[in-house]
């Protein structure tokens, strides 16, 4: 920890200097809740499952005189999913790559690209408290460049925007990135973004993403992780959803290393809607840690929520998600489930689903299975002349296929269909450019 | 083309199969009776290599190769067929890609290319019609949500699919009212061919009137201890498996 006080405290200056004030103005606040908070210890209820000391502890590089990155990510990651076209943009690291915009197709009034200082300068750090997660707090002293998504209100943005996060570095790296998502009302919006590692040394990024959901907005966002197991990642999300308004967050975790998603949502108006989604494959060592905090702050809304992993190798799996419903919020409706598959006797599995309600009119479950590959199923199949291990997979899609069922977008569900398919061949171990694009 | 010789076999430590012989020609059904606990179905499990059951002592040659050392998918490829008495779920897995993975496993072992999706489409319809499974079922996951008697007829066109050369029938008439008994056995016997041989397990003459046994065996604490014509089941209908067992 006091790596990052004193890397603070010396490149202070740099950091300021290579940083519009939007980003300076928070750092001092984080610089004082980060000493203050510290790196949780896994006695800290939500860190209970992921050792973050430990995962900070390394010695990473930090671009923060924003050295230019030599790259040319249109070459590198042409796209070129079938049936699926999208606004492509490129996030470097921590920075946003601004030299070769796609051809303005997207609808008047909608900005994609690096943060300015402006128009949304309050709501910048407004859902991600510094106070109350030393990661955010880490982040937002470090942070140097944001890239901003802004819907204004009624716009229905057709063509899905996709974000390609690269890391990329000859040396290990530390990339703190940003996201701030504005959608205003009743607009419509479906994002996708895509973690990729174009070089095989250790990077350690954190990432915070605030997401505003106007009145009646309707807001789509896919997260697809297909980096090394040398990416260490840890990405907070913070959504507030308005009236009548619905979000839909999906995160797929294909490859990595060490991953922990953090997701709070906050139903702030009635009749708000939420439907979080993952899908972790974890195979060798990898370890992923998914952690939801979703509270229902007013009446009449409503939130879905399904996790599944498939564990194998030695690889560990945790999900904890808590369900809040606040004194006021009656009507609420409310499922959680998360369902596991460990495949050998060394993969581990931590589940804790919980709820907690305080309103008296209430329509809540919540639930989670950790079990093996049915046997029955197994010998049925083989005795169809399906081999013992065709028939592993198959069972094995057949359970990720309830998540990836949930994208409405259909080349994507297609694609990663494809993917997960891959993925449980042990096709896609490495990471060779954007795999949801060029296979 | 089966040829099983003092067959000895035991599931979790315990002796169930005490010595079992067994020849089976192309083109024949045998019908295998006996009373519950008797051994039936461990001997149709130990024949497609279920691995909980373990054979202790004996042999079991199948069109001149030795069974036993294969495993259970090159049993099926070598033209073995289980119709299971309870077949199960498997959630998330659709007919089509079950179907289409397990024909072309086949293929694959027989040195055939894999079937192009029209083909295969066109061979699933075909088949799925000569036992009335309807076309909702087959896009459906294998057996999920199907009623006792839509998953038996399911077996039978899984075997249309596959066409075996040997077919164990495991109280396939278990659980199935009297029509849907009929579609079934009259499935079978429009889908098999004609060198198609076949094991029937069964408590009940009704099944056998369909299927025309050419041999009838009674199986009683793991051995065979009579064989007979088709009337040794209608005496067995009429009198009960005490009677062998008092005239032994």
């Amino acid at each position: 920890m006091n790596q990052y006080i004193d890397l603070f405290q010396s490149q202070r200056a740099l950091l300021d200097a290579r940083s519009l004030p939007v980003f300076n103005e928070r750092r001092q606040e984080a610089f004082e809740a980060f000493q203050r908070l510290g790196f949780p210890s896994r006695k800290v209820e939500r860190f209970k499952y992921t050792d973050v000391a430990e995962a900070f502890a390394p010695n990473y590089g930090l671009n923060l005189s924003r050295l230019r990155i030599p790259v040319n990510p249109y070459q590198a990651f042409r796209c070129d999913v079938p049936n699926l076209s999208t606004s492509l943009y490129f996030v470097v690291n921590d920075s946003f790559y601004k030299d070769a915009l796609p051809k303005a197709q997207l609808p008047k009034g909608v900005y994609v690209g690096a943060m300015q200082d402006g128009t949304f300068k309050d709501l910048f750090g407004s859902l991600a408290d510094v106070n109350s997660d030393a990661i955010t707090a880490l982040n937002t002293m470090l942070a140097q460049d944001a890239l901003l998504l802004y819907v204004p209100a009624r716009v229905r943005v057709e063509r899905p925007i996709q974000v390609v996060n690269i890391l990329r570095s000859a040396v290990p790296l530390m990339a703190n990135r940003r996201v701030l998502i504005v959608v205003e009302e009743d607009a419509e919006v479906r994002l996708l973004f895509c973690d990729h590692a174009a070089d095989d040394v250790d990077f350690l990024t954190t990432q915070v993403t605030e997401v505003f959901v106007g009145k009646g907005a309707q807001v789509e966002i896919y997260e697809l992780e297909e980096s090394t197991h040398r990416c260490h990642r840890f990405a907070n999300l913070y959504a507030d959803i308005d009236e009548g308004a619905h979000l839909t967050h999906a995160t797929f975790t294909l490859t990595g290393g060490l991953t922990r998603n953090q997701t709070d949502v906050r139903l702030s108006a009635p009749g708000a809607e939420v439907q979080l989604y993952g899908c972790v494959i974890a195979d060798e060592q990898q370890h992923i840690d998914n952690n939801t905090l979703i509270e229902h702050c007013a009446s009449g809304c409503k939130s879905r929520e399904l996790y599944k992993y498939v564990v194998d190798g030695q690889a560990e799996g945790a999900f904890a998600g808590r369900i809040l419903v606040h004194e006021n919020a009656q009507q609420t409706d409310s499922q959680e489930t998360n369902a596991n598959l460990v495949c050998t006797p060394e993969a581990r599995m931590w589940t804790q689903p919980m709820l907690e309600i305080y309103a008296d009119d209430v329509k809540c479950s919540h639930g989670s299975t950790v079990g093996q590959l049915n046997d029955d199923a197994l010998f049925y199949m083989q005795q169809r002349g399906i081999s013992k291990a065709e028939a592993q997979l198959l069972l094995k899609q057949a359970f990720a296929e309830e998540v990836i069922h949930q994208i409405t977008l259909e080349p994507l569900r297609d694609r990663l269909h494809h993917l997960v398919d891959k993925r449980f061949r042990g096709e896609l171990t490495y990471c060779r450019g954007c795999k949801l694009c060029s296979h | 083309m089966l040829e099983i010789k003092n067959l000895h076999a035991t599931v979790g430590g315990k002796e169930i199969l005490k010595g079992i012989d067994l020849t089976v020609k192309s083109g024949e059904i045998h019908a295998l009776m006996g009373q519950n606990g008797a051994g039936k179905s461990t001997l149709s499990n130990v024949l497609v290599g279920h691995p909980a059951y373990t054979v202790t002592d004996g042999s079991i040659t199948f069109n001149g190769k030795d069974l036993l050392a294969m495993s259970p998918d090159e049993r099926s490829h070598e033209g073995l067929f289980l119709s299971f008495q309870q077949p199960v779920e498997i959630p998330g897995v659709s007919m089509t890609n079950f179907m289409r993975a397990a024909l072309n496993a086949k293929r694959k072992y027989l040195g055939l290319e894999p079937l192009d999706a029209s083909t295969f489409l066109k061979l699933m319809r075909e088949r799925r019609k000569v036992v009335e499974l309807d076309s909702k079922l087959a896009n459906r996951s294998v057996n999920e949500g199907f009623s006792g008697g839509e998953r038996k007829r399911n077996e039978i066109f899984q075997m249309a699919m596959l066409e075996p050369s040997m077919c164990i029938l495991d109280e396939t008439d278990s659980g199935l009212d009297v029509d849907a008994l009929r579609i079934v056995a009259e499935g079978f016997n429009k889908l098999r061919k004609p060198e198609t041989a076949a094991i029937v397990i069964t408590h009940y003459q009704r099944l056998l009137d369909y299927l025309k046994p050419d041999v009838v065996h009674v199986l009683m604490d793991g051995r065979i201890v009579r064989s007979g014509g088709p009337e040794l089941a209608m005496e067995i209908e009429q009198k009960g498996f005490d009677w062998i067992r008092n005239s032994d």
